[in-house]
């Protein structure tokens, strides 16, 4: 009898064990957080994007910055493809609104300027990162102060220059194309990249007037959502016409693969991820890339921004100071092939040749982050399988 | 609650002699059910509670975080909530869509399923001998290959310039092109669900003594009869704990379609995942979860009610 009656102790000991380890696990990690902050220094940077910008952090300029600055650690969260954007902004506010360190110091992310204009990021300016200085003006205004310009991409028209000789210039003449040779096109859904993003994007506008293209770009404007009408009954006409007569694959990098192994021989693109596709093998140097105008593909500067809660606000801004040191300019450009964002001659001359074609402050730039999650959710509504 | 538990505990072992070795007994028992429910209660009750309440539009108290994140918030206007959120789900052509499509590859692959691993069962049972062990034995094999692999290799093996077209086309056939299909998110079901369902029919049609069917041949039974009156109402119990179990997995899965499947129909697995994160309306997302709930306890119901006729079979209840 004894030991029954300890067994059923043990068991409800055990119990309750489990059932308070779930809010031990919190409790410690915030333990950790804060003893951290007094021994050694150590960062977080919070990555939304690819995996090529994982890499270029993890692989990059981390392991530079840390070897400029030694005793420093910088960790890496990264969500992929930014699919909880909306998520990760919410959950930023809610604890800077409550005084909290968010848990990373520097963000690189879709929705930096939102949270700018929310007041949730720590001023930058030149006292704060000297290099903003060599930053050219037009792109630091996108960054409304708050965001740090360190890169730019753009999207492009990746073709298969073995079947095609004179890729579209125009978007009339892609989507005309498109029509032409069935089969032949493919984008990714808009809500997984990018660059199938942009496409979407890009034959939207061309039903947008300009002035209110350009408030949805800086605001939220639900109510001009219905001149992307006309857009998405244009982009459901292509079904038949695009990849296995409507499949539109998942991610990025699904459509590199797919030009890659040449199922498909066009597709929208983002610049640094064909360059560094083609460097590695996985896309022959047969497919070639432009980029197409009236409207062109949306590209623009990303930028970083430090959280106003931040226990770790001077380093992180530190480490956005170097990354547009010319130093970390060469590494973003040989990484990821990314368009530097500071003044060409302030680079080394062999970057600099690189990129002389590539104006950053010139690319058109794309939805505001609320506008993208509802032209996600739109065309998912309105465009596969219709 | 287990603080009540340790009291009463305490409370038995002081008053022992008064207390009954029956009720002991089932205190014993009470306190070493109490870790699974107590975690079940915490973990995941608490959770269902909270997210119906917030596909009510019940947006306060814990809800309130999701709730400010989320677009496109309902909040209730009476004591109980309201329905709001759920006539706009019920109202958009894209669910009743995927929900269709969803009931569907259910009721195809669940079918399959049951087809495949009773063959198996019966081949085993009947006929055995060294090939039925090898099928028995391969229909097994999926339970060591990681979903995500399995989902991405079918894709492949069933794509444009998959194995299937290109084997077909050395002899001048122009293949069938699955990959992104409904089709191929029925096969990846299949696959998926298979071992479960064969090693519960073939253990329910093995347990079946062969005196009985042997007393069957000698009275000139066929083997159509022996299986439909002997072997298939002998072990419909755990035929239908495999059916039901084989029905609810398919029925919210997310790796397999959102991997092999089409943007669209789209099963509500990866509808949920889409309308929870990336265009963050999470209310309508709990709403497609509370009728995946809804649709999946249907199911349970048939396994409650199959669990309960065994009990009463066996004399427990």
């Amino acid at each position: 009898m004894n030991e029954r009656r300890s067994l059923a102790y043990l068991a409800s000991a055990a119990t309750l064990a489990i059932a308070l380890s779930g809010c031990a696990t919190a409790a410690g990690s915030t333990t950790d957080s804060a003893e951290g902050d007094a021994s050694s220094k150590s960062l977080t940077v919070f990555i939304s994007g690819d995996t090529n910008v994982q890499d270029l952090w993890e692989k990059g300029l981390i392991p530079a910055f840390e070897e400029a600055n030694p005793g420093v650690t910088v960790d890496t969260t990264i969500d992929l493809h930014g699919e909880h954007n909306q998520q990760t902004l919410a959950k930023l506010t809610t604890s800077v609104k409550a005084g909290d360190d968010p848990g990373y110091d520097l963000i690189d992310a879709g929705f930096i300027s939102s949270a700018g204009k929310a007041g949730l990021l720590e001023e930058a300016t030149t006292d704060t990162v000297p290099n903003l200085a060599n930053v050219p003006e037009v792109t630091l205004e996108a960054g409304d102060g708050f965001g740090i310009p360190y890169r730019a991409s753009s999207v492009l028209l990746a073709y298969d220059t073995t079947t095609i000789d004179a890729p579209p210039e125009t978007l009339t003449d892609l989507l005309q194309w498109i029509k032409d040779n069935p089969g032949e096109f493919a984008y990714n859904s808009p809500s997984t990249g990018g660059s199938g993003g942009a496409f979407v994007a890009t034959v939207l506008d061309q039903y947008v007037s300009e002035s209110d293209r350009e408030k949805m770009t800086v605001g939220y404007e639900p109510e001009l959502e219905t001149e992307w009408d006309e857009g998405f009954a244009e982009l459901a006409s292509l079904n038949q016409s695009v990849f296995q007569q409507g499949v539109y694959p998942n991610g990025n990098n699904q459509v590199l693969e797919l030009l890659g192994t040449g199922e498909i021989s066009m597709a929208p693109v983002w610049s640094d991820q064909i360059i560094t596709a083609q460097s590695t093998g996985t896309v022959p140097d047969t497919i070639g890339y432009a980029q197409i105008s009236d409207p062109s593909f949306t590209g623009n500067a990303s930028y970083i921004g430090v959280p106003k809660t931040s226990d770790h606000a001077d380093l992180a801004l530190e480490l956005a100071d170097f990354a547009l040191s010319s130093a970390g300019q060469a590494i973003i450009a040989e990484a990821i092939s990314g368009y530097p964002v500071v003044a060409l001659d302030t680079l080394p001359a062999e970057v600099a040749a690189k990129f002389e074609d590539a104006d950053p402050s010139a690319l058109r730039p794309s939805y505001y982050s609320e506008m993208g999650a509802d032209m996600n959710n739109l065309w998912d509504q309105k465009v596969p399988g219709q | 609650m287990s603080s009540t538990a340790l009291k009463s505990g305490a409370g038995t072992a002081k008053r022992g002699v008064t207390v009954s070795a029956e009720t002991r007994r089932s205190s014993l028992g009470f306190a070493l059910a109490l870790p699974p429910v107590l975690l079940i209660a915490l973990f995941v009750g608490i959770p269902v509670i909270l997210a119906v309440g917030f596909s009510l539009g019940m947006t306060g108290g814990l809800n309130e975080t999701i709730a400010s994140i989320g677009l496109g918030t309902v909040e209730a206007d009476s004591w109980w909530g309201t329905l709001a959120v759920y006539g706009a789900v019920f109202s958009d052509q894209r669910f009743l869509r995927d929900l269709s499509v969803t009931v569907v590859i259910t009721v195809i692959s669940t079918l399959l399923v049951l087809a495949l691993s009773l063959g198996i069962a019966l081949y085993l049972r009947l006929k055995g001998g060294w090939l039925a062990n090898v099928f028995a034995g391969l229909a097994v094999v999926p339970l060591f290959i990681p979903v995500v692999i399995a989902s991405w290799a079918i894709l492949n093996f069933y794509a444009n310039d998959g194995f299937v077209r290109t084997f077909l086309s050395q002899f001048g056939i122009d293949g069938p092109t699955w990959g992104y299909t409904t089709v191929a998110v029925v096969i990846g079901s299949v696959w998926t669900s298979l071992p479960f369902a064969t090693l519960m029919a073939g253990s329910g049609v093995q347990a079946i003594p062969d005196a009985i069917i042997d007393a069957a041949r000698d009275a000139g039974a066929g083997i159509t009869s022996i299986v439909m009156r002997i072997l298939l109402p002998m072990a419909s119990i755990p035929l239908i704990i495999a059916t039901t179990f084989t029905a609810i997995g398919i029925l919210g899965q997310f790796t397999v379609p959102y991997f092999t499947g089409p943007n669209a129909p789209q099963m509500l697995g990866v509808d949920i995942s889409k309308y929870f994160s990336s265009f963050n309306q999470p209310q309508q997302a709990v709403v497609m979860a509370v009728v995946v709930f809804v649709l999946a306890s249907g199911v349970a119901f048939c396994y409650v009610w199959a669990n309960f006729r065994t009990a009463k079979k066996e004399g427990r209840v």
